[in-house]
């Protein structure tokens, strides 16, 4: 029996029915893993744990909970204690993390078995999964195409149907867009919905954990488990958790859904913004109704973006040292050399760049004219985004402006052209609100995503609004033919 | 942006940048510095700055004594290290 290309619910299913074994299962998706190498998807394996766990599970007969034997992917930024987590960087190419990450560890006591760790852009910085120490990820449904980033090797892993789910992380756009690319559903829920320990630091104001999958459904699973507070995180929500399966069925009909206005869509191009047209027809058939709300600041979310990250990123960045943890160079002179040296010989370029632009900002006499600007722009965002749900339940727009491209083919010579790329994600990580990114077709062979966002705590909307979407379609049904990795 | 100003961020991040790619990291800088320049057109007169999305963090937590020794597994991850400490390049003379 073929398991590639199930969803969990189905899975979960042939388990119960005990259809398949949670050993088999795991090995079909380790399988699977191989089969695919070339997709490079994966920087860790975690064969012999994975394998042993399933056992005690097939050996166990006690009904376990929904993700009792289902194989999991992480991306390579969550720690894993006892597995290798690079954050895909010559800098931790050697770290095995003394602890799990909160967010994994859920997952692993509801009984999900962590196949792997998977390849990402080098400590989430990037949107195309070129600036990864490990290599490029394929685009399972194209060669030589990048899966998107930075959550890339989670997203092929889930579009190769090698997993059915897999954990990402989204500072910009990073389950999102990959999830678009890739033709899959991809959650980032509201910060502070899931705690953020154990995840190795990017921005910490907008860094969130999240779950790439092959439906809505899927995603409510993985965000009922990984929920909740966390003692250890101080940005974690003190807030009760809902059952976000309980309300995937509600009707939609009068649900108010915004369209931004300063996203001016006719610059896209004419076959993306079809698909978007098409999937607001099909939402007014289900009985949403839609209007044009202003979000003036909103235009200004990549310059303040690209401001406060880069800040948080040199901040967070400094730990590695080459003294505790990570790469440490050799034949240093003293202990400055030795800082300079290690990391110069385990950053990449891009990653240096936003230390660089990060440093710049928060000096002396820039901090009032960069920092402190963009946090207060943030206000302006974030009391647009207020004000836009007063009068609106959600806000959709394209999750990318593009479709996949090929591999060095953005970005190389003006850095700004790929920020770009997260032109429609960005703002919902400023405002710290959960959005989805859900297929709703092909341009020119190519997956794109439809983006929902919803406001501050209201995953159980987006998620409703999502698997209603799913329900009437089949953009989440189509899967790649694989035929030029098998 | 100049090469000195390059320099001396480089210095405050301790990184150090290939001669060969020095100026494509100047140019780089600019274009970035230039895209986050555009902000100061927008008016913040009288606007907080937002650090965060949540204002009212920082939770506080019984203070409780607690052994959690993990000495062994952390110094296993450096590079130099001997049974009770991080080993570094000498600092006193």
């Amino acid at each position: 029996m073929t398991i590639q290309f199930k969803s969990i619910t189905e899975l979960r299913m042939l388990l119960d029915q005990k259809s398949i074994s949670t050993s088999e299962l795991t090995q079909e998706s380790l399988k699977l893993v191989k089969k695919y190498k070339e997709l490079n998807c994966f920087v860790t394996m975690n064969e012999d744990v994975s394998s042993k766990k399933a056992n005690v599970i097939d050996q166990n007969k006690k009904t376990g909970s929904m993700l009792s034997g289902i194989p999991l992917a992480q991306k390579d930024l969550f720690c894993t204690e006892g597995l290798r987590t690079t954050c895909s960087s010559k800098i931790l190419s050697n770290f095995i993390p003394p602890y799990t990450a909160t967010a994994v560890k859920k997952l692993e006591d509801a009984g999900s078995i962590t196949i792997g760790k998977t390849n990402m852009d080098e400590f989430a910085m990037g949107s195309s999964n070129e600036t990864s120490y490990f290599g490029n990820v394929h685009n399972p449904w194209k060669k030589g195409y990048v899966p998107g980033g930075s959550s890339g090797g989670s997203a092929a892993a889930v579009a190769a149907g090698i997993v059915p789910a897999a954990t990402g992380t989204d500072t910009g756009g990073s389950i999102r867009q990959p999830a678009a690319h890739c033709g899959i559903t991809g959650l980032k829920p509201t910060y502070g919905r899931i705690s953020r320990w154990g995840m190795i630091a990017f921005a910490s104001s907008l860094d969130q954990a999240g779950s790439l999958a092959r439906t809505a459904e899927d995603c409510a699973i993985l965000l009922n488990t990984m929920s909740g507070h966390d003692l250890k995180d101080t940005t974690s929500l003190d807030v009760a958790v809902p059952n976000f399966l309980e309300n995937l069925n509600n009707p939609i009909k009068g649900l108010k859904i915004g369209i931004i206005k300063e996203f001016n869509l006719s610059d896209l191009e004419s076959e993306i913004q079809s698909r978007f047209q098409d999937s607001k027809k099909l939402y007014e058939k289900l009985g949403a109704e839609f209007v044009e709300i202003s979000l003036p600041n909103i235009s200004a979310s990549v310059p303040t973006y690209y401001s406060i990250a880069p800040a948080e990123c040199s901040s967070n960045l400094s730990r590695f040292d080459g003294v505790r943890f990570g790469h440490r160079a050799e034949n240093t002179e003293d202990l400055n050399d030795l800082y300079i040296k290690s990391r110069s010989e385990g950053f990449g370029d891009e990653v240096k760049r936003r230390i660089l632009i990060g440093t710049y900002a928060l000096s002396a006499g820039y901090y009032d004219a960069y920092y402190k600007k963009a946090q207060q722009v943030r206000r302006l965002i974030k009391n647009d985004f207020d004000h836009a749900f007063k009068s609106v339940d959600l806000l959709m727009t394209p999750t990318s402006p593009n479709t996949a491209f090929a591999f060095g083919s953005k970005g190389t010579q003006n850095p700004v052209e790929l920020y770009l790329e997260d032109l429609f994600t960005i703002s919902s990580n400023l405002a710290g609100l959960p959005a989805i990114s859900v297929p709703h077709g092909k341009v020119n062979s190519l997956p794109v995503g439809l983006q929902l966002i919803g406001n501050f705590l209201r995953e159980d909307q987006l998620l409703n609004a999502a698997h209603i979407f799913q329900e009437n379609s089949d953009f989440h049904l189509a899967k790649p033919t694989m035929e030029d990795f098998s | 942006m100049d090469q000195e100003t390059v320099r001396t961020i480089c210095f405050l991040a301790r990184l150090e940048i290939d001669t060969n790619k020095s100026e494509k990291i100047q140019k780089d800088l600019e274009t970035i510095i230039e895209l986050i320049g555009g902000l100061q057109s927008i008016n913040t007169d009288n606007i907080d700055p937002l650090y965060s999305p949540l204002e009212k963090t920082a939770l506080k937590h019984e203070d409780i004594e607690k052994s959690d020794n993990k000495k062994g597994k952390f110094l296993k991850n450096a590079a130099a290290s001997n049974e009770d400490y991080f080993l570094v390049p000498r600092v006193v003379e």
